[in-house]
């Protein structure tokens, strides 16, 4: 494969007359993973969001697997993202909603181990609660287990340590480990530089990423 | 400061103080100004729809029979209850239940003034219930006592609200209670079509006898009195977590009907609904499509709603008495009743298209998925309400059933429609008419969904021209969903693209 899983070039988004990205480069290999680091409200989930494809840029070039991200199936059957909370399906149980994500992608739940990856994350004691009724920690659980269940080339994760305890979050960065051994791509943002060593990812500032001549 | 406890204060001392200081930052004549366009707005509303109301509530000539004059008492009896079990019927203003509630007053005292407006709310319910059911059922005139039927149900309006006020506490029996104005509004709705069905005799001139009028209202007297003394004692252990939820339910409603937004409603219904069940997890069909599979395992969890929907299949029979082509139209809308049933699913969807990102299928598939539930559902409902207007001898021979399923792909289509409509667009130009300008926003949400019902004008046309029905006629209506439907969803899905943005 000729292409980088993630190109991002000279990339601007501002607020109102607030620059917020200003010349951003980022170029992240297949089977790498990346971790920006930096400040709140320097830009690191707006980043992920116009590469998710979910923010429009004013300017700039994005390719992902080599070409520009969009709404098709195809793409979202490659990447997730955990950029925008979900709403969850009305009277459907958490284990349901993992069962629903697991048919959609013609996986058999047995075989894709979905009730030991809702024990793993801790959510198999609540998995015929409904998701709107569990704790924010416990959400971040379940919506991590969802987008690790089910098979994809490409996460764009957003802080996925946060509402997490210790021990989740050592399972977490675990898991995109293993993710990344297995061949996958991840970008992620993240405030916890342990927990993105932990992950196998390398940081990079937010800073560092912004063009020379922009800044 | 925590040594010291602080010592309770007067409830209304504090209401007047936090009055002083919201009027302290409003210009002068404010609330003057609002009061005037209130009054002004009431009248011109009441100017406009005075003679319809009045037509409603007391018709020139008594047109209904007995047996449906105490079936609308019992429909009108358990609506009201369950209206007031959703209500609270306790609430607080939200400022009010976020500071006061918690601050160190008198509670009954906090309370008193909410249950004086619930049960003069209530009272006022049943009084104009009590002179509906006189206008329509009472020989003309009237006599004296007979006249006191709108004061029974007013009494009957303040005891319910006083059961729904002892339900809100929490009693073991509250969920009984509910199960039984469901019972009693199911009975009622039933008198009705069975009234419609077989013409039941008009009343004799005495009806209601005024010794029954009498009995009852001393009842309903002494059973208002003894509840009110036991609501205002316990008024004060009413719990703070059903009082909040009131002041959010009330709070909602505020917010639906001042931003013309009715799925904030819809929202917290549904929230509702599912945060009091408690479901066990099963697996999803696997033999026919994923979403397709979670739609029946939803339509498996509402028993209930389904048993209403089936239900309401007889209510057409209600209204055989109007116009051939208004009973069409009304037998149409209700595909709409039955392919809700699900509808929550795409609600979802087309309000954040997180999940169906997740799951990776594109608009085409999921829309072609979501349609099959509603669809079956609305056809079976159009199929059972046909053939009971046609053996009720309401509508000539030929296959009802047939053109009932055929319908179906219209109700889903319809359901489709109307719960991807999402938001009212409140940003659109405002349409100057005769009356005063009117906001297109909610007119525009208000019809999405009755414009694709327009699918099933050639069973309008068919019920108003009032001939049998052939299978041609079936045919052709068949053939109109089919084609419709398949038109609808790919004008407004793509194979390309995940998200509902389409409507």
């Amino acid at each position: 494969m000729d292409h980088s899983a993630i190109e991002v070039r000279d990339l601007s988004v501002s607020y109102g007359s607030t620059p917020v990205l200003t010349g951003v480069q980022l170029t992240v290999p297949v089977g790498a993973g990346v971790c920006v680091i930096g400040e709140n409200g320097i830009g690191k989930s707006t980043l992920l969001r116009c590469v998710s494809s979910l923010q429009r840029a004013d300017a700039g070039e994005i390719e992902i697997f080599g070409a520009p991200p969009g709404s098709t199936p195809e793409f979202w059957r490659a990447v997730v993202t955990t950029v925008e909370p979900p709403t969850w399906y009305p009277g459907l149980t958490a284990r349901e909603h993992a069962e629903l994500v697991c048919r959609a992608h013609g996986l058999d739940p047995a075989a894709a181990g979905m009730d030991e990856a809702l024990d793993r994350f801790g959510i198999a004691s609540h998995a015929d609660a409904i998701p709107p009724s569990l704790s924010s920690g416990q959400k971040q659980r379940l919506t991590l287990a969802l987008a690790l269940l089910r098979p994809s080339r490409l996460l764009i994760l957003d802080e996925p340590e946060q509402r997490l305890d210790p021990e989740g979050r050592a399972l977490v960065a675990g898991l995109l480990h293993d993710y990344l051994a297995d061949g996958g791509t991840v970008l992620m943002a993240s405030h916890d530089d342990a927990f993105a060593a932990a992950a196998g990812t390398s940081t990079v500032s937010m800073s560092d990423l912004h063009s020379a001549d922009a800044r | 400061m925590t040594a010291s406890v602080t010592a309770p204060v007067s409830v209304r001392g504090l209401r007047r103080w936090v009055r002083r200081s919201q009027s302290a930052h409003r210009e002068r004549g404010e609330a003057l100004g609002n009061y005037y366009f209130a009054v002004l707005f009431v009248l011109i509303v009441g100017g406009i729809v005075h003679k319809q109301i009045a037509a409603v509530l007391w018709p020139a000539e008594p047109n209904a029979s007995e047996l449906a004059g105490d079936s609308l008492m019992l429909v009108l009896a358990g609506g009201l209850y369950l209206a007031l079990r959703r209500l609270g019927p306790l609430a607080l203003s939200r400022p009010a239940a976020s500071w006061l509630l918690t601050a160190p007053v008198s509670r009954r005292r906090l309370l008193l003034p909410s249950l004086w407006t619930a049960l003069a709310g209530a009272a006022l319910a049943g009084t104009v219930g009590g002179l509906a059911v006189l206008g329509h059922v009472a020989a003309r005139p009237v006599p004296g006592t007979d006249g006191l039927l709108p004061l029974v149900g007013a009494l009957l309006g303040g005891a319910l609200l006083l059961v729904a006020l002892g339900a809100q506490a929490g009693r073991r029996w509250s969920a009984w209670s509910d199960h039984v104005a469901y019972l009693v509004t199911a009975v009622g709705l039933a008198g009705l079509v069975v009234d419609s069905a077989v013409g039941a005799p008009r009343p004799d001139a005495g009806w209601p006898a005024a010794p029954l009028v009498t009995a009852l209202g001393g009842a309903l007297a002494l059973v208002v009195t003894v509840l009110l003394v036991l609501a205002v004692r316990r008024l004060a252990t009413t719990p703070n977590e059903r009082i909040l939820e009131a002041s959010k339910t009330a709070g909602t409603l505020f917010d639906s009907a001042y931003g013309m937004e009715p799925s904030f409603v819809t929202e917290m219904v549904e929230r509702r609904y599912w945060a009091h069940r408690k479901l066990s997890s099963r697996r999803l069909w696997s033999r026919v499509p994923v979403l397709v599979a979670q739609d029946l395992l939803l339509l498996r969890r509402r028993p209930r709603r389904v048993l209403w929907v089936a239900g309401a299949a007889t209510l057409p029979a209600l209204l055989t008495h109007l116009p051939a082509w208004i009973l069409g139209v009304a037998v149409l809308f209700g595909g709409l009743i039955a392919g809700g049933v699900t509808a929550g699913t795409i609600r979802t969807d087309a309000g954040n298209p997180v999940l169906l990102r997740l799951l990776g299928l594109s608009s085409r598939r999921a829309i072609g998925q979501r349609l099959w539930v509603p669809g079956v559902l609305s056809g079976l409902w159009y199929a059972t309400a046909l053939t009971l207007l046609w053996a009720l001898g309401d509508l000539p021979a030929g296959p009802w059933w047939a053109l009932g399923l055929a319908l179906g792909p219209v109700g889903a289509a319809a359901t489709m429609r109307k719960a991807r409509a999402g938001f009212v667009d409140n940003g659109l130009l405002p349409l100057d008419t005769p009356m005063g300008s009117v906001s297109t926003g909610p007119v525009l949400a208000a019809v999405a969904g009755l414009d694709v019902l327009l699918l099933g004008l050639p069973t309008v046309v068919q019920i108003a021209q009032g001939g049998p029905l052939s299978w041609t006629g079936v045919v052709v209506q068949a053939a109109v969903a089919g084609i419709g439907m398949r038109a609808y969803l790919n004008a407004t899905t793509e194979t390309d693209r995940v998200e509902l943005s389409g409507r």
